[in-house]
């Protein structure tokens, strides 16, 4: 069970550090996304494996639970993981308006500057 | 009994949430109001550091539960002195930017984001949980990030594009160093990971989550193959602004880097140490030839403080008692001399309506005290004794001596020469050469520019008591890093309080 967390988790950074390597702020975003997710779904494959072991949760049944305290820190992230996404995504429109491009590389090409 | 340790965090974020409730539109009133706020922050601070430095640290157990199970808060020397550092900046920047926009073309949202700023910096400050830290982090970086582009224009926004994607990737790998604590230690209570890392020395496990915060944490202080998104993005801040981020944000990260090797953990991940010396050895270079190469005071500026970041994490690299109270002097010497720095440019800017150096000029006959406070504030950031920065970098270099490093002792002080070469390009442009024909030196509010004026005096006196009370100020530094190096006192401290779910 946990390998396939693992592989996967691998998998999302993969594809998030390079989708993040290209210029277009769409896939640049769509980086961003990756890597939320791929960060959240390790943080919560630190509980451990959850095979054989019930949702922790007061007064159900006995036996082995699954680490809360993960499950716990992922909530917050996702939360934090949402906000800065939208605030991302409004950042690269108001560039998108104000340069006229949305390819990253096209944004610091040196220019008539009088500062 | 400890209630107060909350303050530092609650009283921001209290006044911010009044400001954008009650008071949403800019007025005298709501100025008063935070700028009592901001004065209450420093009082308590400065109580917090009086008791900080005659008690052990002081713990508060956030609602009561046992300590390796509830997020703790603690204050112990060196929080305490950041925390000082933080509200007396905060204080300052405040009211200088109420001389810099007159009330009816301040930003609604400039004031109540800068206290939710300086709640999240002063959180990172007070915390004893590593995720805790990340959330403190958070609030800090979503402030800034709103902040930076609240008020930028059109041509200079997109210089927060490579702000945010570097810092959101950094945040992104402090969760994964977070998670890979929690499985490797099995807490996030920093006291309870220093006492078992100390069980756990040579674990590879150990080594893997320590590069991998170092490397977080280099990105947001700004440490050499990191720092690209700094000195492009800060200049686009109004001065007072650029003021506070210039002194802080990076600081935090500092802290953080001595609060993880001194007390969290084990001292003897020396290749890890000779790695940050070297790195802090390019980074002091490297950034003064970029700030030697600007012609306009925020550029500058923001290079330098890359290059002054490289002396901080020189002497954290070194990694002797002597050698963290001279990067805990250096800090306190930092951020009072950058911050006024940066407030002198902002008045010199309100004088000459530009702040590009070949446009400017006739400052030291339109303001010899401005004058005066630059060219103190410069020497001292230089470290020219008997001015607060020589004692510093004086101790970091002997500490470099001691060691044996000579290549990096040479990289230091040929950082500190060019840094004086850049402050005299704008000492020359500025102030003393002739003003230019379609310039002008004289201010459109006199009455604001002589309170712009004060401030920095204020300032610059600080930092003048800081050099010749060396002695004092040395003495507070070395008993904060006595006090951080020493993991046992801390977990004493921490553990010593019980609460619910405890044993």
């Amino acid at each position: 069970m946990q390998i396939e967390t693992a592989l996967l988790v691998g998998l999302l950074f993969a594809v998030s550090v390079y989708l993040l390597l290209h210029k277009s702020f769409v896939r640049i975003l769509f980086g961003f996304v990756t890597l939320t997710n791929a960060t959240n779904l390790f943080l919560i494959s630190m509980s451990g494996d959850p095979d054989g072991k019930r949702a922790p949760i007061l007064g159900e049944g006995s036996g082995p639970i699954v680490d809360p305290l993960p499950q716990a820190l992922v909530l917050t992230a996702i939360v934090i993981g949402f906000g800065l996404t939208i605030y991302l995504i409004m950042l690269l429109y108001r560039i998108f308006l104000d340069a006229k491009t949305t390819d990253a590389s096209k944004l610091f090409l040196p220019e008539a500057d009088d500062e | 009994m400890n209630n107060l340790l909350v303050l530092p965090f609650l009283l921001p974020v209290l006044t911010a949430v009044i400001c954008c409730l009650f008071v949403g539109r800019p007025g005298v009133g709501r100025r008063v109001f935070i700028a009592i706020s901001a004065t209450v922050q420093c009082a308590l601070a400065f109580y917090l550091a009086v008791r900080a430095f005659h008690e052990p640290p002081l713990v508060l157990l956030m609602g009561g539960w046992a300590p390796p199970l509830g997020v703790v808060l603690v204050v112990d020397g060196l929080a305490a002195i950041m925390l000082c550092l933080s509200t007396v900046v905060a204080l300052a920047c405040i009211l200088f930017s109420y001389a810099e926009i007159p009330v009816w073309a301040e930003q609604p949202l400039r004031l109540p984001l800068m206290q939710l700023l300086v709640a999240g910096i002063n959180l990172s400050f007070l915390t004893g949980d590593l995720f805790n830290l990340f959330v403190a982090f958070e609030i800090m970086l979503v402030a800034s990030y709103a902040l930076l582009t609240l008020e930028a224009n059109d041509r200079h926004i997109k210089e927060a594009f490579p702000y945010l994607a570097v810092n959101m990737f950094g945040s992104a790998l402090f969760l994964v160093a977070a998670g890979l604590a929690y499985s490797v230690f099995g807490t996030l209570n920093l006291a309870d990971i220093s006492r078992r890392a100390e069980a756990m020395q040579g674990d590879f496990g150990v080594m893997v989550v320590a590069v991998l915060l170092v490397v977080v944490f280099g990105i947001k202080a700004g440490v050499f193959p990191l720092y690209y998104w700094l000195p492009n993005s800060y200049p686009i801040l109004p001065f007072s602004l650029g003021a506070f981020y210039s002194g802080m944000l990076t600081k935090v990260g500092i802290y953080v880097l001595l609060r993880t090797f001194g007390t969290v953990f084990p001292h003897n991940l020396t290749p890890l140490y000779t790695a940050l010396a070297w790195l802090a050895g390019l980074t002091m270079v490297l950034a003064v030839l970029g700030a030697v190469s600007r012609n306009f005071i925020r550029g500058i500026l923001s290079f330098h403080i890359v290059s002054q970041i490289g002396y901080m994490i020189l002497a954290i690299g070194f990694f002797t008692p002597l050698a963290i109270a001279a990067c805990i002097f250096y800090v306190i010497h930092h951020i009072i001399v950058k911050s006024s720095l940066f407030l002198i440019g902002g008045t010199a800017m309100f004088y000459n309506r530009t702040d590009n150096l070949a446009r400017m000029g006739g400052l030291l006959k339109a303001s010899p005290i401005l004058a005066t406070c630059f060219i103190l504030q410069a020497f001292s950031l230089a470290g020219v004794p008997p001015l607060s920065g020589f004692w510093g970098k004086y101790a970091i270099i002997l500490v470099g001596l001691q060691e044996h490093r000579y290549w990096l002792v040479v990289a230091a002080l040929v950082a500190s020469v060019l840094t004086l070469v850049s402050m005299l390009k704008i000492w020359m442009g500025a102030f003393w050469q002739k003003l230019p024909a379609d310039g002008t030196a004289d201010p459109e509010a006199p009455a604001a520019a002589r309170t712009m004026t004060a401030i920095v005096c204020a300032l610059t006196l600080i930092s003048l008591a800081i050099g010749f009370g060396a002695e004092f100020f040395f003495g507070i530094a070395q008993t904060a890093a006595t006090s951080l190096l020493d993991p046992a006192q801390y977990r004493e401290a921490v553990f010593s309080l019980t609460g619910k779910g405890g044993q």
